[in-house]
This record gives structure tokens, C-alpha cells and sequence, in this order.
């Protein structure tokens, strides 16, 4: 097939594959069903009655939706070109960053293998690191060393530097995410002259936005890091937070000032949120908005797949909160909280809600 | 050699602490195929303490990351005995302690190949520098308002780099890139900000490179400095050689010692997800070839000192999808079997088509690729690399004997017709018949592979599919009924009241069975039968006039030889010796490799796909596995 029949087939693939998204409102629904009832309706009634600990039963459910979003995902590359592909791989390769943080902190807290294993998730090979060598390592130091030999290399050797100065577990993972996004924006530029690039460039631009002012806020104003130490940390995204945005706002000494110089929408959506956690949801509700609106009026196969991808684990990391809620039996305003459909507040007004 | 050998389902019960003994005993016997299968009886259940199998992994893993620092010698299997958790244990955490010493010497390795790299940098910078007339002693050391920094960073950082340093005044030149590291000098006023920059330096992997005292002197002495750097880190790498070396010598004994205590604890951690148990009591189940029961009861007998119990039965119907198939185990026909492996493995009580694909491969190769010497050629090479092709020369042994066989029918050699009197014809004398023999074949074919289709069904039992399935009894009723009234009507100019019975019941017959199998509206009943018989129709011709190319790439390979000693023929002796040689080259390598493609695609999709359901499981025996040396 040639690439405008491949984008026909993907557009219809996804225009089919759309009509399972949450439409508005059909969260605020779940979020008023029981255990069974989230079970039935999202086909893992047979995991929840297992005979297992609530904590099995979590991690059953989260490994269930996580292989339902990547056997979707391997469908919908399948009819891709190499660089659409390998954006698309390099988005769900998160996953096994997950799966690498789990064995670094493992390896570093000394954890009990069967433990390590137990906190992996099964992925498809295509986003898969090689876990088994990588578990037979004894430290963290050896584990990155190994990983030096595969697609992580630079990931691997830095992390390893940086872990082999500092000895601790945060600027390692920190690398690995800042190296995530910086794979993602790479890739996004790499599609130069690419019809799906500029809805690309929205798209992977909203998830760089969405981390950098996390971060930027995060360790700027709550670890108290310099201004050039901030900016490192942060990548320039092909959206909204470009490099010189970022050298400008890393500047600015206020968390105030800081949503003030914001570019709208961000400042607009920014500027009473009040705390991180808030920041978080808001930022959350922003580069859904923007999948949504590549997934209805964009017209690259490629970018709509993506978008669909973004929004379709919103999704289910929702049904996996409201049941995690569930088998915890947390109060009400706790999952609703959880799942995005309330405010964050702060935490004695979170008690008097419930 | 085409049924499949008859297995029996094995229950070994016995004492749980007798679990080793059993599973290097039946790992001798190389007959025992673990089914991990969850017993029907609930009190049993599986083995909860992993300790010997937590213990096995970690030690195994750590003989594997030895093995790749330093030779690891082959285990010493003259004594076949138990290996108890504390042995295992005792090893473990030896290899634990050999692997940190190994684990040392790679990461002196590491750092040596670091430094050699850094000597590179520096040797390349200052290279760079001495186009430039800069004091660069004056870089060195500290300054009262200044502060420069010379080094080393990944490409990739260079640019987030220069924007954080200029947050913290400080300004970062690049001046060079080579091999992924730009080379680059920052400058900044000395004072306050010094952390807040090693922080973001160390972040960016930056490295400084060094520079030498007395860069004032004379290029030849900082060369000379340079130079017994490097002298000084070939002779660190010398030592470390050495050391490793030494490392080998004094691990020798017991890495051989933990070599064999993991050979032999093996069987038992790969028996392990076949073993239930129940306080003292333990059962294992797995699946044996019926002949080679005795032998392994009375192995069980001789060897263990508690009583045990050992039953065995026939596989139920149910159970037959897990049942092994044990593989044909014969050298001359190992690499066909390797080729059907390839397509899959077949299901228990199914034929094994290995022999019928040696044949018929053999047949299809030698007479589309029938030359005296074009065979001799494969078998000759496939001879002299027997060591490279391992298993697989006798393929080229057979392919190129039969190619030698069709040779002498068509009197070929190296293209020429007259060396040798054709025992029958060249295949370019009569084309005609030479397509009716292929299109014979072809039938011939396809009837044998259904026919293997409908044995196959009847013998999972699955009667109804035999009989009206695709390729079943109906199916090859219509076809025989098909090549009979085809061949009347070639030979009398008649298709034939009975042959048109035949053809025609046939597919009324398929018709029906799929009309009243069929859950569909009654419109779109209608269309899919009409489909599906007109499928079965057109799906037959187009398979039987698939084999065609038999014949076809049989005078193929005769025309290119023609077409190879004509262009010879008109050239002088050096050019016709030269177009001879390389002409039957070409056609060797080109043809050879076309034929064989198209042999394999016959193979596969016109009899594979017919008759072999392919999704049986191997039978794979426990047994004592022995590693090579070295990885």
C-alpha cells in the first residue's frame, strides 16, 4: 500500500477505534458504578473475583489495561512508515522506562528479585527492554552498564555518570524522563516536511509542555534549584515551551511571575490553580484538549492515532483509579479527585469533602 | 517413520525430599517431556519453597556473566550425583564473590578504554590548539577573574548545555566535534556560582580535559608527555591482561566445580513447574515415548533408595493438543526436518511429513535443476563446508546428488548435451510432455496431500471434517472426478457422464454441508456457498496448474545453458573458457537459489497448508545439558 491508502486505512482504523473514548460525561457515570459493575463493563470481572489479595488484583488490572492499550497501539502501527512508527514506539516506550525505574530502584534498595519481578510489567517486544539481562544484574551501576549496549546507550551511560557521582535514585529517574521527552521532541523534528509534523508538533508539543512546567515549578520553586540547574532539567518542546521560553522563565525568581509570563492558553489555565497538584489536572485537561482536537479535525492518520493513543490511556488510567478507589475503599471525593473530576485542594478541605 | 511414536502420560509420585534424585534420573534417560499441566487432585499443589531454583538463577546468571570476562571450562560429568540446597548454595555464593572480582576487572577495563578515549581528546584538542596563537598555558590553574574550563560533552547536550551556562554567565565555545563528543571551552567569572555549575556540568556529562604542564615548551616535549600517558595505560592494560589471566588460572578448579553443580541441579529447576506436592509427598507428570517406559522405570528403580509409585495411560482426546510430538531423528533427513520445523511442528497423532518432504522436495529440485555437473558442483561444496553448515551440508549432499541423478536422465553437464548419452531426454526435446508430466506430478501431489489431510482428521477424531472439510473426502471425490473427466476429455473429447456425476455430487454435497452450516440471512447464505464452491473449483485448477513451474524451470535451466554456450560460442578460446566458467556460475547461484525458493513455496502453501495443522509441541526431553567453554 502506498502512504495515502496507509493513511485512508489508518484514518478508518482510528475513526472506528474513537467511538470507544469516553464521551463527556461517561466519567462522572463510572464514577458512580460498584466493583462488579466497573468489572462487567470493562471485561476484567474475571480478575476481580480471583481469589487473590486486593494488591494482586491492582496489579492484574493495571497490567490487563496496559496490554489492551498496547495491543491497540500494535494494530495501529502496523500500516505506519518508519519515522511515523518510530515516534509513535518512542511515545510507549514510557512503559518500559516504567519497567527500568522498577529494576533501578530495586537494584538500589537491594529488593528481593521475585519482588522486582512481580513490579514489572509484561510488555509486547516492540517497546520492551531485554528485562531478563537486565535482571540478572546485581546493582544499578551494573544494570546501566548493560543498557549501554542497546538503543538507551546515551540514556544508560549519563544516568550511569550522574548515578556514579550522586548515589541517588532521583537524578537518575530524572534524566530518564527528561531523555523520554527529549526522544520525543527529536523525533517530532525529525519529520520535517512531514504532512502529519505540524499536528505532531501540537501533540507531542502538549505532553513536552505538560512535563516542562511541572518541572519547571517543581524544582525551580519546591527544590529550590538554580536557574541553570532548572533549565538542564527541562526540554524544549516543539509546542508552546520552546528553548528560549524556557531560558526566559527559568529566569523569573516567583511561581507567580513565573504563570504570569506564560503564553495563553497556560497562563488563562494556570493562574488560580493554586498548587502543583492542581497545576497537574489542569495541565492534564490541557493536552487532552489538544489530542481531542487533532483526534475530530486532524487530518494525518499518523497524528490521529496518536491523539487517540493519548486520550484512550486518560482513559484507562481513569478506570484503573475509580477501581483502585474501590478495592481500597476510598471515600468518594478521593477517586473523583483522583480521576481528575474534581479540583485539587488542599489536603484539610480534601478531609472535609469527604 | 511417518506415524508419530506413541507417548504415555507418566505420574510419578514419591517422597519430596527424593525430587533431585528423580529429576537427574529421568534427565538421564533424555525420554521425560515435563507437563506442567495443574493436576486434578486439589491437595496437591505447587512447590511454594523456590529456594533451589532462586539459588540455581542467581547462580547460573552468574556463571553466564563470568563466562563473558573469563573462559569458563566445561563441567566434569564423570560423576552423575545429587546436588543438595547447601552445595548449591556454598556455590552461589562463591560465584557471587568470583563475579565481584570479575566484575572489578571489567570495570578497570572500562576506565582504561575511558582514559585511552580522554588521551585521545586531549591528543585531537591539542592538535587543534596549536593552529591558534593562544598562550594555552595560561588556561591552566586558577585565575582572579576568570574561570575557563576545557572539555569534553555528548553532541546531544552541547546546546541545553550553552542555555544553562548562560543563566550562570558563563559562556560555552564549541571548537570541535568528532565521533558524537564536542570538544568546547567555557568561560565565566570566577567566584559564587561555582556548585550551581559542577552541578549542571555533571548533569550534561561533562568531562575536562587535562591540560599539560609546560604547554609553553616545545611541541616535542608535550608530544613525549603524551606519549608516556599512553605508554603508561598500555602497561596498566598489561597488568590487568595479567591479572585476568591470573584470575582464570586460580578460578579454574572451582568454576569447573560450579559449572557441574549447575549442570546437574538443572533438571531439577526445569522440572519444577511440573511437581506438586503435598507435605512429604511430591508428584511429577510428564510425558514419555511409549517404548522408552521400561528404560526409564527401571532407571527410576535402580537409582532411587525410597519407594515410589510410578503410573502411566494413553493420552485422553482432550489432552491430545498438549501431547509432544517426538521429531524424526535420523541425520539424513535432520535438515528437511529443520525445514519443516521452520513451518511448525506436528500435532500428536498427525502424520510427520518429514520423509514425504525430503522426497518430493528432492524429486522437484533435481529435475528443475537436473545437470551432471551442477549438482556435483553443490555436493562438493556443501562437502568442503560440512564444518560451516553443520547439520545442514547433507542438504546440500542430497539436493546436489539428485540434481547428478536428473543430470544423467537429461545427459546434461555444465549445460552440454553430448559428454554423456541422456538416459531419457533433455527437457527441451519435448516441452509438451515434459508440462503434462509436471501437471501429473502436480495431482499427484495434491491427491497425496489430501489424502494425508483426511488420515490426519480421522486420527484426532475429527470424523465430520475428514469428510466434508476443506480437503476432506468430498473435496478429493470432486478432484479425482475433475483430473479423471479432464484426462477423458484430452484423450476422447468427452468429459464423461460418470466423471461429471463425480465432480458434480461432490460439490452439491460440500454445498449442502456448508448451506445447513452456515448462521447467516438466507440472501447472504446464498452468496457464500456459490462463493465458496466456485473457491473450491478455481482453488484446485490454479493449485494443479501451480506445479507447472516444475517443468517450466526445467527447460528453464536447459535454455539458460543454451543461452550460456551460444554467447560462448562466439567468442574467442580465453573468452569462451571464461563465459563457460562464469556462465554455469551464474547459473548456479541464480537458478540454484530460485528453485530452491520455489520448491519450498510448493512445499509449504500447495502441501503444508493442506494437510499439516502444524501447531503441535515439540517433545523436549529433560536432560543433562552441557556448555561449550567459552561464550
Amino acid at each position: 500500500m502506498n502512504r495515502f491508502a496507509n493513511d485512508a486505512y489508518l484514518n478508518t482504523r482510528v475513526a472506528v477505534k474513537a467511538t470507544e473514548l469516553f464521551r463527556p460525561g461517561d466519567l462522572a457515570r463510572h464514577a458512580q458504578l460498584s466493583l462488579q459493575e466497573l468489572g462487567q463493563k470493562f471485561h476484567l470481572g474475571s480478575i476481580l473475583e480471583e481469589p487473590v489479595s486486593d494488591y494482586v488484583k491492582s496489579r492484574a488490572v493495571e497490567q490487563a489495561l496496559i496490554q489492551l492499550l498496547l495491543s491497540e497501539l500494535q494494530i495501529l502501527i502496523r500500516p505506519m512508515g518508519v519515522d511515523e512508527r518510530g515516534l509513535v514506539l518512542a511515545w510507549a516506550r514510557k512503559y518500559a522506562l516504567f519497567n527500568l525505574k522498577t529494576l533501578l530502584r530495586g537494584k538500589i534498595r537491594n529488593l528481593d528479585a521475585q519482588e522486582i519481578r512481580d513490579n514489572l510489567y509484561d510488555l509486547p517486544p516492540e517497546v520492551r527492554l531485554a528485562n531478563e539481562e537486565l535482571f540478572r544484574t546485581e546493582s544499578a551501576v551494573e544494570l546501566l552498564r548493560c543498557l549501554e549496549s542497546g538503543p538507551l546507550s546515551l540514556l544508560a551511560r549519563q544516568a550511569r555518570e550522574i548515578y556514579e557521582q550522586r548515589q541517588e535514585a532521583f537524578a537518575l529517574e530524572a534524566a530518564i524522563d527528561q531523555r523520554y521527552y527529549a526522544e520525543l521532541a527529536r523525533r517530532v523534528n525529525r519529520l520535517e516536511g512531514h504532512p502529519a509534523q505540524r499536528q505532531m508538533r501540537m501533540l507531542v508539543g502538549s505532553l513536552v509542555d505538560r512535563a516542562d512546567i511541572l518541572w519547571l515549578i517543581r524544582f525551580r520553586f519546591a527544590y529550590a534549584l538554580s536557574a541553570s540547574e532548572t533549565f538542564y532539567q527541562l526540554v524544549p518542546s516543539p509546542h508552546l515551551m520552546h528553548r528560549q521560553r524556557l531560558l526566559e522563565l527559568v529566569a523569573l525568581d516567583d511561581q507567580t511571575k513565573v504563570i504570569a509570563a506564560l503564553p495563553d492558553p497556560l497562563r488563562e489555565l494556570l493562574t488560580d490553580a493554586g498548587n502543583l497538584m492542581e497545576t497537574q489536572r489542569r495541565m492534564a485537561q490541557y493536552s487532552n484538549g489538544i489530542a481531542t482536537d487533532v483526534l475530530r479535525r486532524g487530518t494525518s492518520g499518523v497524528a490521529r492515532a496518536l491523539a487517540y493513543l493519548i486520550l484512550r490511556e486518560e482513559n484507562l488510567r481513569a478506570v484503573f483509579s475509580l477501581i483502585q478507589g474501590r478495592l481500597l475503599n476510598l471515600p468518594e471525593p478521593y477517586v473523583e479527585l483522583a480521576v481528575g473530576l474534581r479540583p485539587a485542594i488542599c489536603v484539610h478541605r480534601w478531609q472535609d469533602a469527604a | 517413520m511417518l506415524t508419530p511414536q506413541p507417548m504415555k502420560h507418566v505420574r510419578i509420585l514419591a517422597l519430596r525430599e527424593d525430587l533431585p534424585l528423580i529429576s537427574l534420573a529421568l534427565a538421564e534417560t533424555e525420554s521425560f517431556h515435563p507437563d506442567p499441566r495443574q493436576t486434578e487432585d486439589e491437595k496437591l499443589a505447587p512447590l511454594v519453597d523456590c529456594s533451589y531454583q532462586k539459588e540455581y538463577q542467581q547462580a547460573r546468571s552468574r556463571l553466564d556473566k563470568i563466562r563473558q570476562v573469563i573462559e569458563v571450562p566445561e563441567a566434569d560429568m564423570s560423576e552423575i550425583r545429587v546436588v543438595g540446597l547447601d552445595e548449591l548454595t556454598e556455590v552461589n555464593a562463591w560465584l557471587g564473590e568470583a563475579w565481584e572480582s570479575c566484575l572489578r576487572h571489567q570495570e578497570a577495563g572500562r576506565e582504561l578504554d575511558e582514559r585511552t578515549r580522554l588521551l585521545e581528546e586531549q591528543e585531537t584538542a591539542l592538535a587543534n590548539f596549536a593552529e591558534l596563537n593562544v598562550d594555552l598555558g595560561s588556561l591552566r590553574g586558577e585565575k582572579r577573574f576568570l574561570d575557563f574550563y576545557v572539555g569534553v560533552v555528548p553532541r546531544e547536550n552541547v546546546r541545553r548545555l550553552e542555555g544553562a551556562l548562560g543563566l550562570a554567565g558563563h559562556l560555552l565555545f564549541k571548537y570541535m566535534e568528532r565521533e558524537g563528543i564536542a570538544h568546547v571551552v567555557i568561560v565565566g567569572p570566577t567566584g559564587t556560582r561555582e556548585a550551581e555549575l559542577g552541578s549542571v556540568l555533571s548533569a550534561a556529562g561533562f568531562q575536562a580535559v587535562p591540560l599539560p604542564h609546560g604547554l609553553d615548551d616545545s611541541p616535542g616535549a608535550i608530544q613525549a608527555e603524551l606519549k608516556q600517558r599512553r605508554a603508561t595505560i598500555e602497561a596498566e592494560q598489561a597488568e590487568l591482561d595479567q591479572a585476568v589471566a591470573a584470575c582464570e588460572v586460580a578460578f579454574r578448579d572451582e568454576l569447573v566445580r560450579a559449572e557441574t553443580v549447575l549442570t546437574l541441579a538443572e533438571p531439577f529447576v526445569t522440572l519444577d513447574p511440573a511437581i506438586r506436592s503435598s507435605g512429604n509427598l511430591a508428584a511429577i507428570a510428564g510425558w514419555v515415548p511409549a517404548r522408552a517406559l521400561p528404560a526409564l522405570e527401571k532407571r527410576l528403580a535402580d537409582s532411587m533408595t525410597h519407594p515410589f509409585s510410578l503410573e502411566s495411560r494413553r493420552p485422553t482426546e482432550d489432552e491430545r493438543p498438549q501431547v509432544p510430538s517426538v521429531p524424526v531423528r535420523s541425520r539424513l533427513l535432520a535438515p528437511f526436518a529443520m525445514l519443516v520445523k521452520q513451518y511448525g511442528v506436528p500435532r500428536y497423532g498427525e502424520v510427520d511429513p518429514t520423509l514425504l518432504f525430503t522426497i518430493t522436495f528432492l524429486v522437484m529440485f533435481g529435475s528443475m535443476f537436473g545437470d551432471v555437473g551442477h549438482g556435483a558442483v553443490l555436493a562438493v561444496l556443501a562437502w568442503v563446508f560440512r564444518r560451516k553448515l553443520g547439520r545442514f551440508y547433507v542438504f546440500g549432499l542430497l539436493a546436489g546428488g539428485s540434481s547428478i541423478l536428473f543430470g544423467f536422465l537429461f545427459g546434461s553437464v555444465f549445460g552440454y548435451k553430448t559428454l554423456i548419452p541422456a538416459i531419457w531426454m533433455s527437457p527441451l526435446y519435448n516441452p509438451v510432455l515434459m508440462l503434462q508430466l509436471a501437471l501429473g506430478w502436480g495431482a499427484l501431489f495434491l491427491t497425496l496431500a489430501c489424502v494425508l489431510t483426511i488420515y490426519n482428521r480421522f486420527a484426532v477424531r475429527a470424523h465430520m471434517a475428514a469428510v466434508f472439510g476443506p480437503h476432506g473426502v468430498v473435496n478429493l471425490t470432486f478432484y479425482l472426478g475433475l483430473i479423471w473427466g479432464a484426462v477423458s476429455l484430452v484423450t476422447t473429447g468427452q468429459f464423461g457422464l460418470v466423471q461429471a456425476l463425480l465432480t458434480g455430487g461432490a460439490l452439491a454435497a460440500l454445498a449442502g454441508y456448508n448451506w445447513f452450516h452456515m448462521q447467516a440471512p438466507i440472501g447472504e447464505k446464498i452468496l457464500m456457498v456459490l462463493i465458496e464452491t466456485l473457491e473450491t473449483v478455481i482453488g484446485y485448477l490454479s493449485n494443479t496448474l501451480s506445479f507447472l513451474r516444475v517443468a517450466a524451470f526445467s527447460i528453464n535451466h536447459v535454455a539458460l545453458m543454451i543461452a550460456v554456450l551460444t554467447l560462448a560460442g562466439m567468442l574467442g578460446t580465453v573468452g569462451h573458457v571464461l563465459m563457460v566458467i562464469f556462465g554455469n556460475i551464474f547459473v548456479i547461484v541464480l537458478e540454484g537459489v530460485i528453485v530452491t525458493i520455489q520448491v519450498m513455496r510448493l512445499q509449504y502453501f500447495e502441501g503444508f497448508s493442506r494437510y499439516f495443522s502444524a501447531d503441535g509441541r515439540e517433545f523436549a526431553p529433560l536432560r543433562l545439558r552441557r556448555r561449550a567453554p567459552a561464550a
